[in-house]
Order: C-alpha cells, then sequence, then structure tokens
C-alpha cells in the first residue's frame, strides 16, 4: 500500500495524466513500433519472399572477404563489420573511424552485399547511417525499426525525441504505481458488470500495473539508447577527454598491446566462425574484423547470451592466425560493473535473451503498454468531456492514431508484399503506410459518429490480417510446405498469429453489433 | 514565499532544473567514479545512470513538501559536479592524475 499526502497525491496524478495526454500519441507510436520490430527478424523472413537455407556465417566468407578486400581502398580496411542480413545475405562494411565535425565519431567506408552465391548484389560508399539503408528485401522490418528509433525524424531530433518519450514513459509508469492507494487490491479488481467508464479505469489499472516493471526497463533502457550517443557520450567525452570522442572510444574497447602493421593475409575468419560456434553452441550475430591485412588483426565475434544469462558474449581471437585469445565482456578489456550493465541494455530492451520465447513475452507486455496508454488518454478524455465538450477533436485524433496506426503499418505491409517482386519496396513501404495514414485521417474526419469510426477501423485491421498471408502467397511468398521443408516454421507461425487475430477481432466486432453493445468503444460520462 | 512563487520555483527543479543538474552530475560522476576493473566504469556508468538521477531529481522536486531540501540537494549536486568540471577544464593534467 501506498501512502502519499493528499496534496502529493493529486499532483501525482496530474502528471500522471498530463504526461500521457500531451506525449502519449507519440508514446504509443513508439511502444507499437517496437511491440512489432521485437520480431523484426521474423518479419524480416516471413516477409522477403524467398526462404534461405543457411544462415550467410554457416557459408565460406573468407573467399569473399579476400576478393572484397582486394577491389576496396587499403584505408578503409581499419575496420569491416560482418552480419547477416534478409535472406542469409552477408553485410560487409569497410570501414575507417573519423570525427565528424561536430566531433562525433562517424565510420566512413565502402558497403557490399553478398548474396548466397558469393555474387554482390549491392555496393555503397558513404558513411555508417548512408550506406546502411533500407533495401528491397528488409523495406519492412527496416521501416519498422526506423519508426521506433526515431519516428523518421533526422537525427540527432528523431533520437532526442525518443529519448524525451522513454523519460515520459519513465514518469507515467512511477506515476501510475505512486498513485495507487491498494496496490495489491487494484492489481486484481475487475469490475466486469459496473459502469463502462469503471470497467475500463480497472482495465487499464490491472494491464498498468502488472507490466509496471516492464514499463520501467524499457523507458529506461530506450532512453539510455535514445541519448547515449547525441548526448551521453559528448558530455562525457567533454568531461573526462576535452571532447575528443575518439578517445573515449578508444577507451571503451581493447587495442593491441603492440601495434604492427606488417601485411599479413587474413584468412582465417571460416575458421574463427567455427570455433566461435563450438565454444557457443550458437553462430556469432556479428563479427568485426580489425586491421584487415595486418599482423596485429583481430576479430571479435558478438554471440547472443548463454542459456540462463542475458548478458551477450564476446570472443576475441587472433585475426593473423585465427587462434582463439579470451572471452570479454563487451565494454572494456575486462569485467566489470560498468560494462556488465551496458551489455545488458540490449537484452533488457529487446528481449532477445532467451530466442522467441522472450521475445513473445516482450511482445504481450508491449501491447499491454499500448493497451494502457490508449485507455490511459480515453479515460483522461471521458472525465473532461462533459466539461470540454470541444475536446472531442481529440477524442477522435485518439481514435484515429490508436487504431489508424495498426492499420497503416499492415497497409505498409502489403505494400511491401506487392512491390517486392517489382523490387519497389524501398518507395511503396513508406508510401503504403501514408496512404494508410491518409484514409484513416479521412475517415476520423468524415465519419459522422465517433463509433462508426472506430468500427470500421477494426473492420479494416481484421480484414487485412486476415488477407496479408494470402497476400504473400499471392505475390510469390512461399507456401507451408515449402517454408516448414526450408527449416523456416515462423513464416508459418506469423501467418497463423496474422489469421487468429483477424479471426479474433472480426468475431468480437460481429458479436458487438449483433448485441449492439458498443461499451467498451463508447465514451461514457465520467464517474 | 506565496504559493504561486513556491509552484514556479518547484516547476523550475522538475522542469529545466532537473535537466540541467542531471547532465552535469553525469558529466561529473566521469571525473570522480573509480575506473574499475576494466578503466570503464566512470565512463559508462554515468551513462546508464543518468535517466535515474534525472527521474531521481525530478520526483523529488515534486513529491518533497520542503523547497530548501529540494534547493539543497539540487543546488549541492550542481555546485559540487560544476566545480569538478570546472577544475578538469581549467587542469587537465591534475584531473586526469585524480581519476587514476
Amino acid at each position: 500500500m501506498i501512502r502519499l499526502p493528499r496534496q502529493e497525491t493529486k499532483l501525482m496524478v496530474a502528471i500522471h495524466g498530463w504526461s500521457g495526454i500531451v506525449l502519449g500519441l507519440l508514446l504509443y507510436a513508439v511502444v507499437l513500433t517496437g511491440m512489432t520490430a521485437v520480431f523484426a527478424k521474423e518479419i524480416n523472413t516471413w516477409s522477403s519472399g524467398h526462404v534461405a537455407q543457411k544462415s550467410a556465417f554457416e557459408r565460406p566468407i573468407d573467399d569473399s572477404l579476400q576478393a572484397l578486400a582486394a577491389r576496396t581502398p587499403a584505408e578503409f580496411h581499419e575496420a569491416v563489420d560482418v552480419f547477416e542480413i534478409a535472406d542469409g545475405n552477408l553485410g560487409l562494411f569497410f570501414h575507417l573511424h573519423e570525427a565528424a565535425p561536430s566531433g562525433e565519431v562517424i565510420e566512413r567506408g565502402v558497403y557490399y552485399e553478398v548474396d548466397s552465391a558469393g555474387d554482390v548484389v549491392r555496393e555503397k560508399r558513404g558513411i555508417g547511417e548512408e550506406v546502411f539503408g533500407p533495401s528491397n528485401d528488409d523495406a519492412l522490418s527496416h521501416f519498422l525499426i526506423d519508426t521506433h528509433v526515431q519516428l523518421h525524424v533526422p537525427e540527432p531530433w528523431g533520437l532526442l525525441l525518443t529519448g524525451i518519450l522513454g523519460l515520459a514513459m519513465l514518469v507515467a509508469a512511477v506515476s501510475g504505481l505512486l498513485i495507487h492507494r491498494h496496490l495489491f487490491k487494484d492489481i486484481f479488481t475487475l469490475r466486469r458488470k459496473a459502469s463502462p467508464v469503471l470497467v475500463n479505469r480497472d482495465r487499464h489499472s490491472v494491464a498498468g500495473t502488472w507490466s509496471l516493471p516492464f514499463a520501467f526497463i524499457l523507458a529506461f533502457t530506450g532512453s539510455f539508447f535514445s541519448f547515449y550517443g547525441t548526448v551521453g557520450v559528448p558530455i562525457v567525452a567533454m568531461a573526462a577527454f576535452g571532447g575528443d570522442e575518439q578517445a573515449f572510444d578508444d577507451a571503451v574497447s581493447v587495442k593491441p598491446e603492440k601495434p604492427d602493421s606488417r601485411p599479413h593475409l587474413t584468412g582465417t575468419v571460416n575458421q574463427i566462425i567455427a570455433d566461435a560456434r563450438a565454444r557457443t553452441g550458437a553462430l556469432p550475430t556479428f563479427v568485426l574484423v580489425e586491421r584487415f591485412g595486418r599482423a596485429d588483426a583481430q576479430v571479435t565475434t558478438y554471440q547472443d547470451p548463454e542459456p540462463g544469462s542475458i548478458e551477450p558474449l564476446t570472443l576475441v581471437y587472433n585475426g593473423a592466425t585465427g587462434a582463439y585469445e579470451r572471452t570479454t565482456p563487451s565494454i572494456g578489456a575486462k569485467p566489470s560493473l560498468g560494462g556488465t550493465l551496458t551489455a545488458i541494455m540490449e537484452p533488457l530492451h529487446f528481449g532477445n535473451f532467451a530466442g522467441v520465447a522472450s521475445k513473445a513475452v516482450w511482445y504481450g507486455l508491449g501491447f499491454a503498454m499500448c493497451y494502457v496508454t490508449l485507455t490511459g488518454l480515453r479515460l483522461w478524455l471521458v472525465r473532461r468531456r462533459e466539461s470540454i465538450p470541444t475536446l472531442a477533436w481529440l477524442e477522435r485524433a485518439v481514435t484515429v492514431i490508436g487504431f489508424g496506426l495498426p492499420l497503416a503499418l499492415l497497409t505498409a505491409a502489403v505494400g511491401f508484399l506487392c512491390a517486392v517482386p517489382l523490387g519497389s519496396a524501398v518507395v511503396w513501404t513508406p508510401a503504403a503506410f501514408l496512404i494508410g495514414s491518409a484514409i484513416s485521417i479521412v475517415a476520423g474526419v468524415a465519419l459522422p459518429t465517433h463509433a462508426l469510426l472506430v468500427t470500421v477501423h477494426k473492420f479494416a485491421i481484421g480484414g487485412l490480417l486476415l488477407g496479408l498471408p494470402l497476400i504473400r502467397l499471392a505475390t510469390g511468398g512461399p507456401g507451408w510446405t515449402s517454408a516448414l521443408m526450408a527449416r523456416q516454421p515462423m513464416i508459418v507461425a506469423i501467418d497463423i498469429a496474422l489469421i487468429l487475430s483477424g479471426v479474433w477481432l472480426l468475431i468480437r466486432m460481429i458479436t458487438a453489433q449483433r448485441s449492439d453493445n458498443t461499451a467498451p468503444v463508447s465514451l461514457q460520462p465520467a464517474e | 514565499m506565496s504559493p504561486a512563487a513556491r509552484k514556479w520555483i518547484r516547476i523550475t527543479f522538475a522542469g529545466p532544473g532537473a535537466v540541467v543538474v542531471a547532465l552535469t552530475v553525469m558529466a561529473g560522476m566521469a571525473l570522480w567514479l573509480p575506473g574499475g576493473a576494466a578503466g570503464v566504469d566512470n565512463l559508462v556508468i554515468p551513462l546508464v545512470l543518468a535517466p535515474l538521477i534525472w527521474a531521481g531529481l525530478f520526483f523529488h522536486a515534486c513529491l518533497d513538501p520542503r523547497l530548501g531540501r529540494i534547493a539543497v540537494v539540487a543546488l549541492g549536486l550542481f555546485t559540487v559536479h560544476t566545480g569538478l568540471l570546472t577544475h578538469s577544464l581549467l587542469d587537465p593534467v591534475s584531473a586526469m592524475e585524480i581519476q587514476r
């Protein structure tokens, strides 16, 4: 039981309400896309239209690495990022590090995409943020992640905005906890036969309280990621190194004890990946080759956490000989509190520490957060609708964003699936999202009643959920048999999840229509 | 002090005050936190703690009934860390010695 004095409780209620009402709709957009982006890799597999038999890290990599190094200017051999991208293709970014005019350390170089046959399918020069743009195969997952990370607002403003939203979520979560007078009673109270307002308040309270620890973790880790590079590193580098961000990077990474610039052909990556797999039981998620082609070359493999742990592993190898040297933390040369805290931020935010199971939990809790945000906004509106009738526009705006955003994301998926065979998914994915958003906004303005607006949106979402697996098949996606034969059960699982969600939503709507029970979607006078 | 003045002082400490003090503490912590076994704790722990420091200052400014205590905590943290930063900027060599 939490007992704040009356005045402080009133203040907390006001802070809880206003933090939600001012930033709630943007926060909802970030949480909804983040919840979906938890499964970005799986959505990528589902949507890309063709199935890869093998991970890119299961194929020989050294030949591609050597051939691409030969055609890449030597200045970009300072480091090579190697990672898997859509459909088992391999991404290789040869780059150097340099200071931008702002003082920020950036990576500049040449990015290659290599398909399973070893052919280069994409080549681009530039800095990191230019070359890692979306491609035809991963435009949908890329779009989801970009929306979540910075709401498509240019850097650094988008990151700052999502960071502020993270802090607002932190405030809403903590103030939500503090305003409960009877916390343990409230989290089990669902009065199903009470007035619609009380029913909605109970649901908001129960969903919000159960997901409170999760909301706190998400808000904390999310604001950490948003502010890390935009505000945190420049400020700490200013304090500790007079503003030299490269010095900060050098301090938190592991450098060779004795630099040795003699040439030495690096041909050890295949052997290193096999060794890392043998040691950890899993393929790397990312490989970094530093000082490529030199005698002091170093290869680092980044691995998912081992069972029972949430801290990712980092294995360091001698790049010249392929010999295993040590397992290190992600930050620093030795285990330390700071390195561990920083390393667990990613698995805590993405929920990827226990495979699909933890991702499913994170998805479910993300859904609860979306529900809490929307019902919170509605409760705030209900309490004020009688006294401020002009808030009707906000009620419609909440509905247009609350239901219009998932609708627009589904139309983006439709646009992506239709455009992938034409090679124009990069353009049509955001274009379809905008079309879906425009339809939702027009409906919000044109439809005569709020109840009809909700009904139309729900039917449209249900129809699209049911239609997406069919559209995927119609546009050349693999059927269930071929997906299962290629050991890609995720394609089937996502199809089934979409169909079940669509059926559930439509049955709910049809039942509600028959019983003419629109109570859950209509706003009632405040209690 | 009038209730309106008290309200605005509280808003100043909870709003811009909490942001400025949290950023100053984050920067200053890099100078007094020990580096730890890997020599990175003083660099990364302030980055991890920054959102929590802000939240702590924000809720303290909202909930503490005594304005004087809010001011002492916020201005105390600000003064100590600004002093450390000023020392570090004016005399970087000895500041690095202290860090070690």
